[in-house]
């Protein structure tokens, strides 16, 4: 993205430097993520041991292959994964706050995660173990049930040709109630799964793997790349509708266009890790707090801002009742919530 | 240099119709009053030549063009609203919501340059906004808020301009100075501009030609002596004002009257027709 450096907005230089500081600090987060665990291993050794990873940086291997083999093929999966997801969902969930004009919108306002959740427990409930190439039963089915839910939903709310927004929620929020009654009953009817469903609602990067991050992946950069490219008309969109198309924006296609980029990634990013709740809706906040509302510097600092405070809340989850895994969901509002509080408390602006 | 027609044209909202048997032009370099009272249809008007709704019949003409055909983004960059009381981001800032007005400028893989910055600027600095850009819309009075829109307007640089009562929140003072500039760009840059006002002594100061909405339809259109009559004026508003003689331009001027229901004759203003 090109920006030029006009005399008289100085807030773009803040921004700027702002996703700079953010990419140099997601590194340094995604060493420290991989150092730390029940084997401590040193900051520099596991920079090297990545960096010698990288094409055409050449790096003398002084470390053991035991260590190369946590860092690579255990620890490292693992961070990227908590990292895609979290940049998916504060994606997602800028991208509806902006499309929806509402602050309390989240990625699984209109069903995502209710739809996602019940086809996770049927494939909890179901006496198969089938397994497809990298993946099991269950990421398959959240998937399917999180887009066919939206799916759902969409069609309930449109209204001709068009699709009121305010329609769209309220169909959300319906559907998602049923869904979620339909959960919670299979839940208590579950018996000896109840534990294992009720832990993969929290959400959990517990039995993350490399292939779960080559199957995510493609989708939340495709998605997320559409999404970014619409920056522009979706500040635009801030306006209203009628303003929106008298300054020349295609609002039911636009909003077609971002439904489905949204839903999407969110879809890919809860489907192998749970509905992990809070990132999507409070990071987008965090960032307007910090940096504005301005959507071409809003959706790339979310993606970072995402993926670094989920990668750093896995890390907790994982290493502060060690051995035993504390669901990330507990961790993202434990930690987030304060911290959101406080950047709220600090600058009392308007936000949205 | 672009020109409106409308043909026979009705507009609606669901079932119920507004407005029925429009037709009228605006050519290149006039500006066109929009007059009539509450809830009329004046804004109607400006909704379907926007494209904002579609015409039930008839056919609306931008620049000899069917508009249901011309693509949003290119009507964008002919046709530019100003609108009424509109909803504007609180969180952005008054630079922000002008520079939006670039927008049908630039395509999906583009990116506000120098040039798009520029010319935002220059549009804030025709309508003494410049002060107020790094201020967030939120902040900002009703007035200011109508001088940042015809901004936006000026930087989306169109041929046409609709503006659906512009002067609504603004004193006197600023009232003259927004419409001079609007009636300047018209002439010099030769643009069509639609301005439904509210104000009839503005209308007839500053329109070339007048149209008189009232019930549903046409009821008077021409210049403004042809349209600011005494019974022209009974016959739509009911009683209450009488019309007089500007006495330094020779316009028709309406004059309200309290408690008096007649309305007195025209006339008894110098120079007179």
């Amino acid at each position: 993205m090109e920006i030029a450096a006009p005399t008289h907005l100085p807030q773009w230089r803040g921004r700027i430097y702002g996703i700079i500081g953010l990419i140099i600090l997601l590194a340094l987060v995604v060493v420290l993520a991989v150092s730390v665990g029940s084997v401590n291993i040193p900051f520099l050794t596991t920079s090297s041991i990545l960096l010698s990873k990288v094409p055409l940086v050449g790096a003398n291997p002084g470390w053991s292959g035991a260590l190369e083999t946590i860092i690579l093929d255990i620890r490292l999966p693992r961070v990227i994964l908590a990292g895609v997801v979290g940049a998916a969902l504060a994606t997602a969930g800028a991208t509806y706050q902006g499309l929806f004009r509402n602050p309390l919108a989240d990625p699984y306002l209109i069903g995502v995660a209710q739809g996602a959740a019940l086809g996770a427990v049927i494939g909890f409930l179901l006496p198969t173990t089938w397994q497809g190439t990298g993946f099991g039963l269950i990421p398959l089915l959240a998937f399917a049930g999180a887009l066919f839910s939206t799916a759902v939903v969409y069609n309930l709310a449109r209204v001709g040709k068009t699709l009121p927004m305010t329609t769209l929620i309220l169909a959300g929020v319906a559907l998602g109630a049923l869904l979620g009654s339909i959960v919670s009953y299979l839940i208590i009817s579950s018996g000896e799964q109840m534990h294992g469903i009720i832990f993969w609602l929290m959400g959990s990067f517990s039995l993350s793997q490399w292939s779960e991050v080559r199957i995510v992946l493609p989708y939340v950069l495709v998605g997320a790349a559409v999404i970014l490219l619409y920056a522009r008309p979706l500040n635009i969109m801030q306006l209203d509708e009628e303003q929106a198309q008298q300054l020349g924006i295609d609002v039911e296609r636009l909003k077609l266009i971002l439904l489905a980029a949204a839903t999407l990634i969110t879809a890919a990013a809860v489907s192998f890790v749970g509905t992990i709740g809070f990132v999507g809706i409070i990071t987008p906040h965090a960032v307007r707090l910090i940096w504005g509302a301005d959507h071409r510097f809003l959706l790339p600092l979310s993606v970072l801002s995402g993926a670094i405070f989920l990668i750093l809340a896995d890390l907790l989850a994982r290493t502060v009742l060690a051995p035993t895994e504390i669901p990330i969901g507990v961790i993202t509002a434990l930690c987030g919530a304060p911290f959101f509080l406080y950047l709220l408390r600090r600058r009392k602006k308007v936000i949205f | 240099m672009i020109e409106i027609e409308v043909h026979n044209v009705c507009l609606g909202y669901g079932r119920e119709t507004v407005l029925d048997g429009l037709t009228f032009r605006v050519r290149p370099g006039e500006m066109v009053g929009l007059i009539g009272p509450n809830g009329c249809g004046k804004s109607t008007i400006i909704r379907a030549l926007s494209r904002v709704i579609p015409p039930r019949s008839g056919e609306i003409l931008i620049d000899g063009k069917e508009i249901t055909k011309i693509p949003r983004r290119e009507l964008a960059c002919l046709v530019g609203v100003v609108p009424q009381m509109p909803i504007l981001p609180s969180a952005f800032t008054a630079f922000e919501v002008v520079l939006m007005g670039r927008n049908p400028h630039l395509g999906l893989f583009q990116y506000e340059g120098p040039r798009e910055l520029d010319i935002a600027w220059r549009a804030m600095e025709r309508t003494g906004t410049q002060s107020l850009a790094r201020r967030r819309v939120g902040e900002l009075s009703g007035g200011e808020i109508q001088c940042l829109l015809i901004a936006r307007v000026l930087a989306q640089e169109t041929k046409a301009i609709l503006l659906d009562e512009p002067t609504a929140n603004l004193d006197i003072g600023r009232q003259v100075e927004v419409l001079d500039l609007i009636r300047n760009l018209c002439l010099q840059s030769n643009l069509a501009v639609l301005a439904a006002l509210h104000d009839l002594n503005l209308a007839s100061q500053y329109c070339h030609r007048l149209i008189l909405i009232n019930n549903g339809r046409i009821h008077a259109e021409g210049t403004p002596w042809e349209v600011i009559t005494p019974r022209n004026i009974e016959e739509v508003y009911g009683a209450g004002g009488c019309v007089y003689t500007h006495p330094v331009n020779g316009l028709p001027t309406v004059l309200l009257n309290a408690g008096n229901g007649k309305m007195a004759k025209t006339g008894g203003g110098t120079g007179g027709e």
